[in-house]
């Protein structure tokens, strides 16, 4: 074996499999950071809201969509939301003010076109934490 | 991992045509905070607590001001149309807070002392970092509370 040759086996080979490994284990054009406690959180607010429940259960086939493109009152959906349901709440992550998103979404599934109004609940209870 | 809406767009849209669901998709990030199987979950765990209570859980995430409490409860008067009977979980990561708010008849079924150990376990998993978990385990816990009331059995 001469020189060369004994590089390439005693170099070469231990560098690919450091290679290989660090290509299988290391993160590739990871975007979303992990939440940590104490970072400041900039994203937009977001208010998400359940679904509706649907008097009809279809069972099988495509889930009905809860979002705007539903018939008021029927369980008829158009055919562009009819695979991905919409998420009421999610479309509006880009939203900038804070109280909109997801009443906003609600009212306009249920057909009614009735901005967030500001209704009395009685007396409120509740609990508060902090970490 | 298989992403919910990995579709190009091939439509013939124009200047003048609305965006489709795909460039919406792209446009607006959904999975900029959470992924779609954390959304996903979520989602899930909110609309089955909610059909099993017969409650209206909503969950919001954001900023909640100076007076967390009291923008909190203005959310929550402004939450839907029966405010009274709908819970809602605010989280407010930047500052560290997290808020139950129950209206007048959710809390005959979720007392005060019930809310404040469902918080009290979100906490425990918000300060861990899993933003995710926390909720949907504080919305296991006011749901289990909360219970199936005999006027939603069905079979």
């Amino acid at each position: 074996m001469n020189t060369v040759e004994v590089l390439l086996v005693l170099v070469g080979i231990p560098l690919a499999v450091i290679a290989v490994l660090a290509l299988l284990t290391l993160p590739g054009g990871r975007k979303r950071t992990r939440y940590k406690p104490g970072q400041p959180w900039d994203h937009a607010p977001v208010w998400y809201e359940p679904h509706p429940e649907h008097p009809v259960d279809t069972g099988h086939g495509p889930a009905p969509s809860s979002g705007p493109a539903a018939v008021p009152g029927a369980s008829t959906a158009a055919l562009g939301s009819s695979v991905y349901p919409e998420q009421p709440g999610e479309r509006n992550t880009d939203s900038q003010d804070g109280a909109g998103p997801a009443a906003g979404q609600g009212a306009s599934a249920h057909g009614a076109s009735v901005a967030p109004r500001r209704v009395d609940a009685g007396p409120l209870g509740g609990a508060r934490g902090t970490w | 991992m298989t992403r919910a809406l990995e579709t190009e767009s091939h439509d013939t849209a124009t200047e003048h045509t609305a965006a489709s669901r795909s460039e919406e998709a792209e446009q607006s990030r959904l999975d900029e905070i959470f992924t779609f199987q954390e959304l996903a979950r979520l989602d899930e765990a909110l609309t089955m607590s909610s059909r099993e209570t017969g409650l209206r859980f909503t969950l919001y995430i954001g900023d909640l001001g100076k007076r967390t409490r009291v923008q909190a409860e203005e959310m929550h008067a402004r939450s839907g149309a029966h405010p009274a009977d709908s819970v809602l979980i605010a989280v407010s990561p930047g500052q560290k807070v997290v808020e139950v708010v129950t209206g007048a008849g959710a809390s005959r079924r979720l007392p005060d002392r019930a809310c404040a150990l469902a918080v009290l376990s979100m906490t425990t998993s918000f300060a861990n970092g899993d933003l995710v978990g926390g909720i949907i385990n504080g919305l296991r816990q006011l749901s289990d509370q909360a219970g199936h009331p005999a006027s939603l059995r069905r079979h």
